[in-house]
């Protein structure tokens, strides 16, 4: 909203600069967003938090910076003027439901003369944004902005027998607008109607059947309070946006309703040579809200402060509330008709702080008791991230809302159910993802687009599916390998194309981090590993196939992905960590290298040897593989690594050959392997 | 003769021998198949009975010392030899290392904060992101139909009336406050939705930190010197803060924090439109409604809360000048953090 500086200076004195005085709004709650030198004054935008709609106008900004300055307000207090004209017939007000309109007035003002605002008003007007259109609605806009009270000027010649009904629309009923379009109503709609027909919306727009014109005579003025939800629900469905609107949305009160009707008939009598016939009103007389008891102790308690009962009769009092001293330190207080937004105690402090001065209000430090058990799991997330970065994985970020498109693109099987979204604003807004690799994928593709070799990032996030009574909400981690990785090493650059078994690494160092045992990978066929612990299906790893990969626009690279759902997965951590002590003895290791059939799975063949070497073996892996060159087609070459040993002396070869021998010996029988 | 003697000698001439031919002479010398070793071993049967123990246990003894000594000196030749390889090496070529990886900026600004308000003794806790519009509202002393609902324009879901995305962490709020009594020490960092047009300064998708904390006396000082804290380990010593009166539906009294602007030092620029100021964050005291609604007696308790962008901080520190880049996940953009 915005006010200017000479135009504040109608209601009070004031006697420090524009700079300084937007920064005691500022202060006071009232952010000048900019301030501005313009036609010889100054405007400020001010930013109104919603609970004050009277610091929607000139005067209620003058009212504060009486308050937060001590200089004192200018009174604002029209008369009624007596009424010379006779003979002439009374409105009739109607109102349909009082719990829509509390309030309704009508002023009845004759042989008006129509034409344009003088220069001054003119000015004033546009200093605020608003258009000049002729004396009767520049004088409603002046006082719309000037107290804050929106008031609307009908052409009283226009309306069907002088009858004002505030109804709610019939079904069907149509009105067109001040904005020239036709608008179709109904019963959730309150109009300000004639005997006829509806001739405004309330509270929001006039109709164009009884606007004021040049050939306009007599008007009709009103000014009314509307219900705030209505006006509220009518601005949303019809997008008819007005400054009247934004008021009675917030709330307008009584007594500047009533001030504004006088202030405005007071300025067309003078601008527009206009003359009062009559006024009537109609409505329920506020119920007068009951006085708040305020301690001074409670001030403090709340605020920390050291204010006293003085100061704060002071603050109160020049913010225009009543007060009654009650026993020490202790006040009865009741709020000024405009402060609608004052209901308890704690509505005060917040007032007396303000004007106080937060930077007045010290700094403390409190003691905080902290309550463990109620720390969530990001400590263990938070692990779960370093260990992934320090696998040489890059933590990602995607949108939790993907398009359905995207997620049939990226070959991913969607639930049964997906979980949409209402009012999306676009289509790439239309599901809550119920997986985190769609992201991941387009993630990759997005940076192979821009000259990655590769790219290898894992995300932590939550993924949704539709379920009965509610979705269901899981934190999952996803992973995505894509393109070879240049690793240097002494012998120079090897590129290293990631394969399923990357991921298979990246998850067995993972697990082992966290004391998960019992974890077993399966290939289910097409590039598909199911992933489980403890034989709960766990989550699975997927080599991306051509078909998906094309659809993607990725070409050249395979892609590997993985999806674990962390629920499960953090359910099996266990970070009991025991000390077994380092053995005494040295091992002794002995490989074993060979080639196999490479349709022979090595998990068998592992078991074998580990049934085999007991009790001395203690371990038994594959520590290099090949094929190629001195490897007969259909055959790999493997190296086993076999570690012997005893916790209670050094194995001598005696003991130790006939055991390895017969493990090469048991590889030959059962897995037709051929020692190289 | 005298062995101990022989050993002198021996020690001597290790100690002499200062390169790895030189030792393998001295091994040959004493060691090799005709060397000392051998002739003395080779003399005991020319001994008398007995007299031929005692001389074969020294023999051996020497033997076997001098094993150790020519292990030890060759160590000691070899490492030095290693030393002089290593001259060798141009150390302007690339070192040799596994790749790291690291984590989201949004993820490591988190992690700051959260750092910082779990040292003075806060927990961190999560909360759903779907969410009921009492949590994310009416919990929240936000009425359905008022205007204080229109900073939070929401998206809601198709298929389960009452439900929605949250737009701000607040909710959790309401969540921890049913499932504890107080006092409570908390901060919920989250992703959070809210259905804006996508520019350089907005996305319909972003992360908010919560905070906050109800015990018996919890006062807005304590707010203050908490939230001064922070500010100063996040942005740095020589920052100023300030407190404006704000309104928020669920704290009472309001205020937005400024900190002096860390890019011209509050003399005002561009980054804060001239002002010298950056509103970082929205705080109170919560409103006595809130502590109703979830059952707390509002006469006993009080407490303070805070929330904050966390992509605006980003921002702000990384001096990042599009909101989009976060989730674009560039690797370009990734690697600098």
């Amino acid at each position: 909203m915005k006010v200017t500086y000479n135009w504040l200076k109608d209601f009070l004195n004031i006697k420090i600069s524009p700079k300084s005085l937007a920064e005691k709004l500022t202060m006071a709650g009232l952010e000048v967003v900019s301030l501005e030198e313009a036609g010889g004054d100054f405007v400020f935008e001010i930013e109104i938090t919603s609970n004050r709609p009277d610091w929607l106008s000139i005067l209620g900004v003058a009212r504060e910076i009486s308050a937060v300055t001590g200089t004192k307000l200018k009174a604002v207090n029209p008369k009624e003027p007596k009424i010379k004209v006779k003979g002439i017939k009374p409105v009739n007000i109607s109102v349909q439901d009082k719990k829509d309109c509390s309030f309704y007035s009508a002023r009845v003002i004759r042989d008006v003369k129509i034409g344009p605002s003088p220069q001054w008003l003119k000015e004033r007007l546009e200093l605020l944004g608003c258009r000049s259109v002729n004396n009767i609605v520049d004088i409603t806009n002046y006082v719309l902005f000037e107290l804050g009270h929106p008031l609307h000027a009908f052409d009283l010649d226009l309306l069907n027998q002088e009858t004002i009904v505030v109804r709610r629309a019939k079904p069907g009923e149509k009105i067109t607008t001040l904005d020239d379009q036709q608008r179709l109503l109904g019963p959730e709609t309150l109009v300000i109607a004639d005997n006829e027909k509806p001739q405004a919306i309330a509270g929001i727009m006039g109709g164009k059947a009884s606007e004021v014109t040049a050939r306009t005579r007599n008007i009709l003025l009103e000014s009314a309070v509307f219900n705030p939800v209505l006006i509220r629900r009518t601005r949303q469905k019809s997008g008819l946006q007005s400054e009247s609107a934004y008021r009675f949305e917030r709330g307008v009160n009584l007594e500047t309703a009533k001030l504004a009707s006088l202030a405005a008939q007071g300025l067309i009598c003078k601008l527009a040579s206009g003359k009062p016939c009559g006024y009537k009103s109609i409505g329920i007389a506020r119920s007068t809200d009951p006085s708040i008891k305020l301690e001074t102790a409670y001030v403090n308690r709340i605020l920390g402060s050291t204010i006293s009962a003085p100061k704060i009769r002071q603050i109160l009092k020049a913010l225009d509330f009543c007060l009654k001293a009650q026993r020490k330190g202790a006040f009865l207080v009741k709020a000024p008709g405009f402060r609608q937004d004052i209901k308890s105690a704690i509505d005060l402090v917040e007032e007396i702080g303000r004007i106080y001065g937060y930077p007045e209000i010290p700094q403390t430090l409190p003691a905080i008791k902290p309550n463990l058990n109620i720390c969530g799991q990001r400590d263990i997330v938070s692990r779960l991230k370093n260990a992934l970065v320090g696998l040489g994985l890059q933590e990602a970020i995607t949108y939790s809302l993907i398009d359905r498109e995207l997620l049939a693109r990226s070959g991913i099987k969607p639930p049964a159910q997906l979980v949409e979204i209402l009012n999306p604003l676009s289509r790439e807004q239309e599901v809550l993802r119920p997986s985190l690799l769609p992201g991941l994928i387009r993630c990759l593709a997005y940076n192979l687009d821009r000259q990655q070799e590769y790219a290898s990032v894992f995300e932590i996030a939550n993924v949704f599916s539709g379920s009965a009574g509610s979705p269901e909400e899981r934190l999952s981690l996803g992973i995505a390998l894509c393109g070879s990785r240049p690793i240097l090493t002494k012998q120079g650059l090897v590129r290293d194309e990631f394969i399923l078994l990357h991921l298979k690494g990246i998850l067995e160092r993972l697990f082992n981090n966290l004391g998960i045992r019992e974890y077993d990978f399966s290939s289910q066929g097409s590039g598909l590993v199911n992933v489980a612990i403890k034989q709960q299906e766990t989550g699975f790893m997927l080599d991306l196939n051509k078909q998906s990969l094309d659809a993607l626009g990725i070409k050249n690279k395979r892609v590997i992905l993985a999806e674990i759902n962390l629920e499960k997965m953090l359910s099996h951590i266990n970070l009991d960590k025991k000390f077994f002590s380092i053995p005494r003895y040295p091992a002794v290791t002995r490989d074993i290298s060979f080639i196999i059939k490479d349709d022979i799975p090595v998990q068998g063949l592992l078991a074998a040897i580990e049934a085999k070497g007991l009790p001395l073996l203690h371990s038994a892996k594959i520590v290099d593989y090949y094929q190629g060159k001195q490897i007969p087609p259909g055959f790999r070459g493997l190296t086993v690594s076999c570690v012997y040993r005893a916790n209670d002396r050094t194995l001598t070869e005696s003991e130790l050959a006939p055991l390895h021998n017969s493990i090469c010996s048991l590889l030959e029988e059962r897995f037709g392997i051929k020692l190289r | 003769m005298d062995i101990k003697l022989i050993q002198a000698q021996i020690e001597t001439d290790l100690a002499n021998a200062i390169s790895p031919q030189l030792l393998e002479e001295l091994r040959v010398k004493y060691l090799g198949r005709k060397g000392l070793i051998a002739e003395l071993t080779a003399s005991i049967p020319t001994l008398a009975a007995q007299e031929r123990g005692a001389f074969g246990r020294e023999v051996n003894g020497l033997k076997s010392k001098l094993l150790t000594l020519f292990a030890e000196k060759e160590k000691n030749l070899t490492g030095s030899i290693q030393g002089e390889i290593n001259n060798n090496i141009d150390i302007g070529m690339p070192g040799i290392a596994p790749t790291l990886g690291s984590v989201h900026p949004i993820t490591q600004i988190i992690d700051e904060i959260c750092g910082i308000f779990t040292r003075m003794g806060f927990c961190v806790v999560e909360g759903p992101e779907v969410e009921t519009e009492n949590n994310n509202f009416t919990g929240l002393n936000i009425p359905l139909e008022h205007p204080s609902r229109d900073a939070f324009d929401t998206f809601y879901l198709k298929d389960y009336p009452k439900l929605l995305l949250r737009s701000h962490t607040s909710p959790v709020q309401v969540r921890a406050m049913k499932a504890h009594k107080p006092p409570l020490a908390i901060v919920v960092p989250g992703r959070v939705y809210r259905p804006d047009a996508v520019d350089a300064s907005h996305l319909f998708m972003f992360h908010q930190i919560e905070g906050f904390l109800v015990d018996e006396n919890i006062r807005f000082s304590d707010l203050k010197g908490t939230l001064s804290l922070f500010a100063k380990s996040v942005f740095g010593r020589d920052i100023k803060m300030r407190f404006r009166p704000h309104f928020f539906p669920f704290t009472e009294p309001s205020a937005e924090v400024d900190i002096s602007c860390i890019i011209c030092k509050g003399k005002g620029c561009s980054v804060c439109g001239r002002k010298g100021w950056l509103e970082i964050l929205g705080a109170g005291m919560i409103h006595p409604n809130v502590f109703k609604h979830v059952g707390y007696d509002p006469e006993k308790y009080t407490g303070f809360a805070f929330g904050m962008g966390i992509e605006r901080i980003a921002m702000l520190k990384y001096g990042i000048n599009d909101i989009r880049l976060f989730f674009e996940n560039d690797l370009r953009f990734l690697n600098q953090f």
